[in-house]
């Protein structure tokens, strides 16, 4: 099961790397220095279709099958997860969802722009008292004769700085157990970006708290029928990971690289340390772990373009991936010394940066649980 | 405007590249397109963008040539053929042009794009004999095209003393260097569509000639050896006080170096 043999796979990761090289490579650090993407970097990657990655083509997409997908996002992210992280917030959990459950007109209206890169997506479902437990939303869409009127406040939005078309989990006012998903463009009236997070790693990406204050949006922006909020969200969680998963296996791959290239020039002792057995076998740990969780992304991948039932496998995908990326890094470091645990060198970054893999889109432990639900849940 | 553009696919100098017995050894080897040729297909789809062109690439060589065709495709080529025959493996540039002149004759072009040269060997031949063999214009070291009419174009080249500019009456070769243009990444889209696009692959048979028709059984040159470039040697290293050190390089200069 090679997938990488395809030579249109082949391709896709030769041109995305030489493109990540050469246009996000010397900006990579810089960005980690603060909120925000290069608007010279972000025009560079619209008529490359890294906004549409699988859009249909009539609709100003490239549609890439899942598995060109999930080497776009590890490439990117190999070189500024950051951004491989805005990449595919936008193309799986901003974009998907309206491909699979929105009307044609809805299609027709949101996804051009999205697919040129004119309007970045964003996935609003956590609220301070919601995230794991999806049910515990409570920004409120009140049903009136002209459409809905939304309430509320969503935190941790990923690409909440930058972004133009959203999709917003609400419960109806009459009926707070039933959720729906709204899609509310950045111009409406009552809506509004708070200040930009802190955060510990992907500090490029402009992750923010949105707000929702008497926004009043049309009924046709009501993604699906009402009601299936949780539906979709779990269905665009699903392919998220996919990409989540690809994403974290990037980071690992970037720190897997630095860290062989250290080895090899770092002399101790009068010898490099990649000579050190305790050195090669911290090398061959994360070559296996990453190799696995590589395998695990492009079956998800490959189950998911076939049609066959993929939630359990980009679970595994995504957890494996997410653990993989933490302990690779650690690794890393660990082989880097001091100058592992300074800003000169990019190791230190990618620590940051993969932690957050293991709790966005699912944490692992939700992963586990989607895991455990479908085992448990399969005929014998 | 029917454009053939052609493409070699090449070893890639930047890796280390091993020598054993006067022969180039496979192990290891990669392969990539020809940069120039890279910048020659950038032209045509740059043409085929501003005045409607139809690009044509052809590859020439024994093996799979389907990766460098495919990425030229996403690029934005439209049609592509592959002269794939074993006896090409052993042929010289006059043979190469000739197999392009049977192409060229098959196809009704107005212009033919190559690079300058290849990266492998640096010759920088097949495309001007190419012009000689079909006794039509030919201007090399070309850094812009721009189209004037159905039957002319004003190239722009580098040339000892700066720059040239010539008209030049279609049908015309032109080999372009790497200043003519930045070479595009394919979109996503490209890559996508170019796994749909036929091949048209062919031996020499297939395209209506032979190995001895093309000259091929009577090549002008043949490679006898290769060797491997030799490493650079260590420079020396003086310390010391700056007149002792520099009374000490000057004698070496002159007595040993001889270049003083």
């Amino acid at each position: 099961m090679d997938f990488n043999r395809c030579m249109k796979h082949q391709l896709i990761r030769k041109t995305v790397r030489e493109f990540a090289e050469n246009e996000i490579r010397p900006l990579a650090a810089e960005m980690d220095k603060g909120p925000g993407f290069p608007d010279d970097l972000m025009e560079k990657m619209k008529p490359l279709h890294y906004f549409g990655l699988q859009v249909p083509m009539h609709l100003g997409g490239a549609d890439l099958d899942s598995i060109s997908y999930a080497i776009v996002i590890e490439e990117i992210s190999r070189v500024s997860a950051a951004l491989g992280l805005c990449i595919t917030v936008h193309n799986s959990v901003g974009i998907y969802p309206i491909l699979r459950f929105g009307t044609r007109e809805q299609q027709q209206q949101f996804v051009p722009p999205m697919a040129a890169g004119e309007r970045i997506g964003a996935f609003c479902l956590t609220e301070a008292n919601a995230g794991s437990d999806a049910g515990g939303v409570e920004t409120v869409a009140q049903e009136t004769e002209q459409g809905f009127v939304l309430n509320g406040t969503k935190i941790f939005v990923t690409n909440g700085g930058i972004c133009g078309t959203i999709l917003v989990f609400a419960v109806s006012d009459m009926d707070p157990a039933r959720s729906s998903v709204f899609i509310v463009e950045n111009h409406t009236p009552g809506f509004s970006v708070g200040e930009i997070e802190d955060l510990c790693g992907m500090r490029a990406n402009p992750v923010a708290s949105l707000f929702f204050e008497d926004c009043r949006i049309a009924a046709d922006h009501c993604l699906g029928k009402p009601g299936q909020g949780l539906k979709i969200g779990l269905t665009a969680l699903d392919t998220g990971r996919i990409g989540v998963a690809a994403q974290a296996l990037g980071i690992a791959q970037a720190a897997f690289e630095e860290s062989v290239a250290y080895a090899k020039a770092r002399q101790q002792f009068n010898q490099p340390i990649s000579r050190f057995q305790t050195i090669q076998n911290y090398l061959a740990d994360m070559a296996v772990q990453i190799d696995a969780s590589r395998l695990l992304v492009h079956r998800a991948a490959a189950l998911k373009d076939k049609g066959q039932p993929f939630s359990a496998q980009a679970a595994m995908a995504k957890l494996h991936c997410s653990t993989t990326a933490r302990t690779v890094t650690n690794l890393a470091v660990q082989i880097h010394g001091g100058y592992g645990y300074s800003k000169e060198y990019d190791v230190e970054r990618y620590f940051r940066d993969a932690k957050v893999t293991e709790i966005y889109e699912g944490t692992s432990e939700i992963q586990r649980m989607v895991i455990a639900r479908d085992l448990l849940t399969r005929p014998v | 405007m029917k454009i053939l553009t052609t493409v070699k696919k090449v070893v890639d100098v930047e890796l280390n590249i091993h020598v054993e017995n006067g022969a180039i050894l496979d192990k290891g080897l990669q392969y990539v397109i020809n940069a120039w040729d890279e910048n020659a297909v950038e032209a045509a789809v740059q043409l085929k963008e501003s005045h409607k062109a139809d690009t044509t690439l052809v590859s020439l060589g024994s093996g799979d040539n389907t990766d460098i065709i495919r990425k030229c495709y996403a690029m934005g080529i439209d049609n592509a053929i592959h002269i794939d025959d074993p006896a090409l493996a052993k042929a010289d540039s006059p043979t190469f042009a000739r197999v392009l002149q049977k192409v060229y004759e098959a196809g009704d072009y107005d212009l033919v794009i190559t690079g300058k040269q290849a990266q492998d060997t640096d010759a920088g031949q097949a495309g001007i004999m190419l012009a000689q063999f079909l006794n039509i214009p030919c201007v090399s070291n070309v850094i812009k095209i721009e189209v004037t009419d159905d039957s002319h174009i004003q190239v722009s080249r580098l040339g000892d003393a700066g720059t040239e500019i010539l008209d030049v009456t279609l049908p015309a070769v032109i080999t372009v260097s790497d200043g003519i243009n930045e070479p595009r990444l394919p979109a996503m889209r490209g890559i996508m569509m170019a796994k749909k696009k036929k091949i048209n692959v062919m031996d020499l048979a297939g395209l209506g000639t032979s190995f001895e028709d093309v000259g091929g059984t009577a090549p002008t040159s043949e490679i006898v050896e290769f060797m491997p470039t030799e490493k650079r040697k260590g420079g020396q290293k003086f310390e010391g006080e700056p007149a002792e050190v520099t009374a000490k390089v000057v004698d070496l200069l002159v007595n040993e170096a001889k270049v003083l």
